[in-house]
């Protein structure tokens, strides 16, 4: 077929299409996190001492470094559906958040660690629940994104689904925060990197497989 | 990094003019959104100039017997985003974008694809005469060739640019075959690379 059959044929009967916009898709990705995390307090979830430990330190440093890996990677990710935008400095910058909250983590300690072995801190056992349960709580996400990723035209595909992987992974930790009952910060740092690096490996193995500009 | 070819003397007479996204950006979007908007007479207009910038822009990048396909893979590419078009926005970036990654993928697609050789059933004059459009015509594809190894250099400007066969390739560079074709698998994986970290290849 000539390019001018193509042409020819693309533009015969075009259908009117909606245009995409970024605002309605951070909504969306808002939207659902907000759901999950209303979803598990509502089912009484949520650990029982939060009104007591939301002002703390260790807490603030928590929920904060979470929300804020969380609306950078989704700004990233979603920007970088857009063909015009290169995500890589994006997740430059996101992993330098990342790096820059795992160094305050150490001085944010609520106490009661003391005297522990690293791999009485760790709970291996229980961290791997945690882990899982991030995992868990990323996949309706990274459903979400990898759908907008579909939808929009990515010039970069791997990149942006690398940062969908790490929008979705820190959404589902920033859920699970607030169920987690463990106050310790390297227990945090190890089982909730563990959780978001897994999402984000997997998204940045999933998403562009099959994907067609 | 930006590499600027020298023009070539030939470049006016065979019509390869440089191409340049200026040429009325603003038409083209208005033109964009009227496409959107489900003008069948402006997208096709749209398409037809689109299509002719894209023939300049791939005849420096690819061998010239991709250029067709590269083309019309794109503006089926544009068919199927052009809802991500934003209006407030010139539409030459957001094409040049989606020109650029086809240009990858058409690379990559030249790297898996088995080299045979062009000129062999084709008469003389015909055969000689596609072998100079090839190498005028991807002139910005020979400048980035520069950044690969020598032997990874050579071999695919013989058998993805010039048409030579492999085995033609493997007598004139003195490798095996096999050598010949690890180094143009080799070469075209480091070049794409190299395009996709690279802003603006020109």
């Amino acid at each position: 077929m000539s390019s001018d059959d193509l042409i020819l044929n693309l533009s015969t009967d075009l259908a009117p299409v909606r245009r995409r916009r970024m605002p309605r898709e951070a909504a969306l990705l808002i939207a659902l996190g907000a759901a999950e995390l209303a979803l598990l307090v509502g089912a009484g979830l949520m650990r029982p001492d939060m009104g007591r430990m939301i002002a703390s330190p260790y807490m603030v440093w928590k929920l904060g470094s979470l929300a804020v890996l969380a609306l950078i990677g989704g700004t990233v990710a979603i920007r970088s559906f857009s063909p015009t935008t290169r995500p890589l400095r994006g997740l430059t910058l996101a992993l330098a958040a990342a790096v820059a909250a795992m160094i305050a983590g150490p001085f944010m300690t609520p106490g009661g660690e003391a005297g522990l072995t690293i791999l009485e801190r760790l709970a291996p056992a229980h961290g791997l629940v945690c882990a899982t349960s991030i995992i868990v709580l990323s996949l309706p996400i990274m459903a979400l994104l990898g759908m907008l990723m579909r939808r929009g035209a990515p010039a970069h595909p791997r990149q942006s689904a690398l940062a969908a992987g790490l929008a979705a992974g820190t959404c589902g930790a920033f859920v699970f925060a607030f169920c987690c009952p463990v106050n310790d910060p390297l227990y945090v740092i190890v089982w909730y990197c563990a959780g978001c690096a897994t999402v984000a490996a997997t998204a940045r193995w999933l998403l562009p497989r099959r994907f067609r500009l | 990094m930006r590499f600027i070819s020298k023009p070539s003397p030939d470049a006016s007479r065979h019509g390869y003019e440089r191409p340049s996204l200026a040429m009325a950006p603003d038409e083209w979007g208005r033109l964009m959104v009227a496409a959107q908007d489900g003008h069948g007479a402006a997208y096709r207009r749209l398409l037809s100039e689109i299509a002719r910038w894209l023939t300049r822009y791939f005849d420096r990048r690819l061998p010239h017997g991709e250029v067709d396909d590269a083309v019309q893979e794109t503006l089926l590419a544009v068919h199927r985003r052009r809802h991500t078009y934003d209006p407030r926005l010139p539409l030459g970036p957001w094409l040049a974008a989606i020109a650029k990654r086809k240009w990858i993928d058409q690379l990559r697609i030249l790297g898996r694809a088995p080299t045979e050789a062009l000129s062999d059933d084709l008469p003389g004059d015909l055969s000689a005469g596609d072998h100079e459009t090839s190498v005028v015509s991807a002139s910005v594809l020979a400048s980035l060739l520069a950044e690969l190894r020598p032997a990874q250099a050579r071999t695919i400007m013989l058998v993805k640019v010039q048409g030579y066969s492999i085995e033609e390739a493997s007598r004139e560079t003195g490798l095996s075959v096999p050598a010949v074709k690890m180094n143009i698998h080799r070469g075209l994986a480091r070049l794409t690379a190299f395009i996709e970290k690279t802003h603006d290849v020109e």
